[in-house]
């Protein structure tokens, strides 16, 4: 556990550059596509946004190379944007995969400049990482390891991480993931990258310092490497040498060590199983009503709102699933924590000013949906024509993954506390979660 | 030279003296054994000179030629003292002697002199701990409590002192304490009951011992392989293992060796983990080397799970070995491959994977040799070599792994690894002349490991054999010896069956001019083709050459490096600073061995 710095930046720029900080942050927006009112995905479509509304602009960094923050109102989203000022004919580090163009001309009074997007340039993110944490770090080891809809993550010296945010909560304010995660590292939850510098400007977060795990690979990376040798090898998934499951339960023993942390960080409060068995019918009722008709479903709802049982709600990841965790050499993280407990389904929160509670079940049935989906995806690329019969196989890898997930969940002293005393509510009770998932993730998909 | 063979043996072909040259010679250089290749020979199974059914020291030496030819630097010669052999030789009845079935002193002192000719070096085991119970000092102490041998053991009047200390032996021995009527006292043994051990409290113990450690480098040994090291002392309260009386003595045995044998080494026996173990390099003045035992099987759990995170994890708990210092790796053993060193579940898998067969579990592992663990997939078993190669320490290669050679599972214990190398198509494996029943175990013979299919003979007239990649192999590692002396950094990967590393100079190195150019090793753990790409931007600037043919790849830029990684494959790299290379010399850089040494 640590406490990280805080860092806030006031200077004001000065009301003439306003028109000038206003069309630089058009040329960035129009380039990224990636804030349209629609939601865009950040799949690289450049378009128009319409109008920008420039909210608040600081100087981080004074001179050539200089470096400004600025926060702008595109397309119904808030925005981040790092612009770096370098003198005409100064040598620019462009990162990878990053576009190399100028956003355009910038005047001040220290001159005539070219403004570039500061996360695509080495140097302007070394002098960004000074400005905010006062640590040094060599630009020929800094390099983009994540670029989101969100954020923007980089890694400097394979030492630290710096992901600048670029989607702002609506009206400013701290970003609700980076709540979350400082809440549990405060409270020691140690699967998760320790914080070193909080970069805000007032009470809006721009930008997280972070320890950096270098030998990181992602969650859903790591299951199709063991799908890949199932579907290879055949037979039994304990059998084959990719088992997983050693891993899907060390997973599971995080998780609950997250919801444990979160309880100790935000506490409790009272869930209802049946209203939440309402939400869940409701939910997919708009969905997909057929699956309802399921006698199976139906006796499984039913025996919920029977139970009578209670499980606490507290607050949850709200997006959990193997594209939100990684292996490092000291086991799994959770390494990010968008969209910061909102939940991405809408059963089983307690909602309480404004804030979601909810039952930790719903993260363990996203994870369990994930493990689900990434044996059909797998199977997919595989074997599109169905032909290899390969569906068995995904099955039976899905099944063994679930239960160790679930055993190294239950198995974790303290979470009794938050799930429902009887082994089989919670198991229907991550069904009827995972159910609604399942069918409002399918119904989403065009 | 004992008895001659009754056939003359026929001499084996010699490669080209130039095509390995010899380290330099014992005393030149301090840090030999952070570079060198070790080779662990079974002395009873490598070679059977006077055709008695047995293998021998005059048999070691008619083979040495082979082992230059291989490329190995340094021999570990398992126990070859007098011996009753109720624990494989580790129960030693005569410290200052050979056991007669393997030759004599003056066969040791050839082995030296010729193994020292081809630039090999040669340790052996010596257990410290412990004797047998023929042994005379023993003899001598049970039989009062006034001889003067009477405390040269660990005596007590009844069995209940240093409840703590574990019994290492748990499923043969029910205590550390054993009754002798002749004496009327208990004795102390962490081994088993016929292995008293020895009091290390007596000051004349350890003198002797290290008086017993003069006699063989006297001879020319170039050190030992401590066995047991742990457990040379005993305190009350406490487990008696690693306590610092027991550093105390190795730090005098160090002085010892270093103010009269520079150059010679103490490579420690320690199975721990290396957090613990490294207790033993002291402050650099205690052993040389120490033996990593969790690597080697989170290496066979990192190839069938296709991920790196097994051998990562292990590597991060990993205290660097201090300089002068150094770890000792390796695949498989004379043991069987211990399990001791995995949690519960990793056992469970690893038993799962590799020991599908009951009878391939051997007490707390499996006693299988490397190819049939392996199923002989000759890319898995490149691949696990290329690492144990590359990663930091210094291997360790298993007599008859360099052709892939099987095991005997209906062999007893742990002989099921310790059948008689196969040098020969012909009768016994052309191991031993003798009768076939004189044998001290029956070589292999099935059609697959058997003798006929595999033996040094057939391999080395193929150049596309095991032996020649091996020796192709070992030919790299010593043209690169920062293999052994660099420092390891792993590199960032998302691909999680990738494990790429760099091993660079060390800034004192650097200094007196052996350091050279980083090496970059990339590893595909899976069996199937990867991409990947590695973030290279601090070796900006730099060609990669890749070592086995020296072709040069597209140089280091600031962007990621994408390489695409054939089925188990692995690529090693020297990255050599642009301004160094002119393109006219490119044509000139050839493979590392001529190809007339094939």
């Amino acid at each position: 556990m640590s406490t990280p710095d805080e860092l806030v930046t006031t200077d004001a720029i000065t009301p003439g550059n306003v028109e000038s900080i206003t069309t630089l942050i058009g040329a960035y927006v129009d380039r990224q596509g990636r804030w349209n009112d629609d939601g865009g995905d950040g799949d690289g479509a450049a378009g128009s946004t319409g109008p920008v509304s420039l909210r608040s602009a600081s100087v981080v960094r004074h001179g050539r190379p200089g470096l400004l923050s600025v926060v702008a109102g595109v397309g119904g989203n808030d925005i981040h944007v790092v612009v770096g000022l370098r003198a005409p004919g100064e040598e620019v580090v462009f990162l990878a995969d990053a576009d190399e163009s100028p956003l355009g001309i910038f005047e001040d009074e220290e001159g005539l400049a070219l403004a570039y997007d500061a996360t695509a340039d080495a140097e302007f993110m070394v002098l960004l990482l000074d400005a905010v944490t006062g640590e040094q770090a060599d630009p020929d080891r800094v390099r983009r390891v994540a670029v989101t809809r969100d954020a923007v993550a980089l890694s400097f010296d394979d030492r630290l991480a710096f992901t600048v945010f670029q989607l702002l909560p609506e009206g400013g304010g701290p970003n609700p993931g980076l709540e979350l995660f400082l809440a549990l590292d405060r409270v020691g939850f140690n699967h998760v990258l320790a914080p070193i510098t909080r970069w805000r400007i007032d009470s809006t977060d721009l930008g997280i310092v972070q320890e950096y795990q270098v030998g990181a690979a992602g969650g859903w990376v790591l299951a199709l490497t063991s799908l890949r040798d199932l579907y290879a090898s055949g037979g039994a998934p304990e059998q084959a040498g990719g088992d997983f499951a050693a891993e899907a339960r060390h997973l599971g023993t995080m998780t609950a060590r997250m919801h444990l942390g979160l309880d100790e960080a935000f506490g409790r409060k009272a869930g209802d199983v049946s209203a939440w068995v309402d939400a869940v019918e409701s939910s997919v009722q708009g969905a997909d009503p057929g699956l309802l008709v399921d006698e199976g479903v139906a006796t499984m709802l039913s025996d919920l709102r029977a139970s009578g049982s209670r499980c606490a709600a507290i607050r949850t990841h709200g997006d959990f699933h193997l594209g939100r965790v990684a292996r490092t050499d000291q086991g799994w993280f959770v390494v990010d924590f968008s969209p910061g407990g909102v939940p991405a389904f809408g059963a089983g929160a307690v909602s309480e000013d404004g804030v979601a509670y909810r039952s930790p079940l719903a993260d363990v049935a996203d994870m369990l949906w994930s493990f689900h989906h990434v044996a059909n995806v797998a199977v997919t690329e595989r074997d599109p024509s169905g032909r290899l019969g390969l569906e068995s196989l995904a099955q039976a890898w899905e099944v063994r993954n679930r239960r160790a997930f679930l055993a190294g969940y239950l198995h974790t002293p303290g979470i009794g506390g938050l799930v429902p005393p009887v082994r089989d509510t919670v198991r229907k009770l991550a069904s009827a979660f995972e159910l609604e998932r399942s069918a409002t993730k399918l119904a989403a998909e065009p | 030279m004992s008895e001659a063979p009754i056939h003359e043996q026929p001499p084996l072909p010699v490669g080209p003296a130039s095509a390995n040259p010899p380290l330099s010679a014992p005393g030149d250089d301090p840090r030999w054994f952070q570079r060198a290749v070790f080779y662990e020979v079974f002395i009873r199974g490598f070679f059977d000179y006077n055709d008695d059914g047995t293998g021998d020291l005059p048999g070691l030496v008619a083979k040495l030629d082979y082992l230059q030819w291989l490329g190995v630097d340094c021999l570990w010669l398992l126990p070859f003292y007098p011996s009753p052999l109720r624990d494989g030789g580790y129960d030693i009845s005569d410290y200052r002697a050979v056991h007669p079935d393997y030759g004599t002193v003056e066969d040791l002192g050839t082995l030296l002199r010729e193994a020292h000719a081809r630039g090999i070096r040669v340790i052996a085991d010596l257990v410290i701990n412990h004797t047998s119970d023929q042994h005379p000092w023993f003899v001598e102490s049970r039989q009062d409590r006034t001889n003067p041998k009477a405390d040269w053991y660990v005596w007590n009047d009844d069995d209940q002192r240093w409840p703590e200390a574990r019994v290492v032996f748990v499923d043969v021995e029910r205590s550390n304490w054993a009754y002798d009527p002749q004496r009327g006292q208990y004795y102390w043994h962490r081994f088993y009951g016929h292995q008293p051990d020895l009091n290390y409290e007596n000051p004349d113990v350890a003198d002797a011992m290290i008086d017993v450690m003069r006699f063989w480098l006297d001879l020319g040994l170039d050190g030992f392989r401590l066995d047991a090291v742990p457990f040379l002392f005993q305190r009350d309260g406490t487990s008696g293992e690693n306590l610092a009386e027991t550093h105390a003595f190795i730090r005098r045995v160090r002085r010892v060796l270093d103010a009269e044998y520079p150059g010679r080494i103490l490579l420690a026996e320690a199975n721990g983990w290396p957090v613990d173990v490294a207790d033993y390099f002291g402050d650099g003045d205690e052993c040389h080397l120490c033996f990593h035992f969790p690597l080697m099987p989170r290496l066979f759990m990192a190839v069938r799970r296709e991920q790196r995170y097994p051998i990562t994890e292990i590597l991060a708990q990993t205290p660097e070995a201090p300089r002068g210092a150094q770890w000792a790796t390796f695949l498989r053993n004379h043991d069987e491959l211990t399990l001791e060193m995995v949690s519960d579940e990793e056992r469970d898998y690893l038993f799962a994977e590799y020991a599908k067969d009951p009878r391939m579990k051997r007490h707390m592992g499996i006693g299988r040799r490397l190819a049939p663990l392996l199923e002989r997939d000759r890319r898995l078993t490149e691949l696990l070599f290329a690492l144990l190669l590359s990663l930091p320490g210094s291997p360790v290669l298993y007599y008859g792994d360099e052709i892939q050679m099987g095991d005997n599972l209906y062999l007893g214990d742990r002989d099921s690894v310790r059948t008689p190398m196969q040098w020969t198509p012909d009768r016994n494996g052309g191991f031993s002349r003798a009768d076939f029943a004189q044998l001290y175990l029956p070589p292999l013979m099935d059609p697959v490991f058997g003798f006929a299919a595999v033996n040094v003979e057939a391999q080395r007239r193929n150049p596309s054999s095991f032996l020649h990649w091996m020796r192709r192999m070992l030919a790299v590692r010593r043209q690169f010896p920062i293999f052994g002396t660099g420092e390891f950094e792993a590199l960032p990967c998302a691909n999680p069956s990738i494990l790429a590393f760099v091993r660079s100079a060390r800034e004192e190195d650097r200094v007196d001019g052996s350091g050279a150019n980083p090496v970059l090793g990339i590893h595909n753990l899976s069996r199937f083709s990867q991409p990947a790409e590695l973030h290279l931007g601090r070796w900006a600037g730099t060609q990669p050459f890749e070592l086995l043919g020296r072709v040069p790849f597209p140089s280091v830029g600031s962007h990621p490096y994408p390489v695409t990684m054939a089925p188990y494959g692995f690529l090693w790299f020297e990255l050599v600073d642009e301004a160094a290379v002119f393109p006219s010399e490119l044509s000139l850089l050839g493979g590392v061995l001529p190809e007339e040494s094939l």
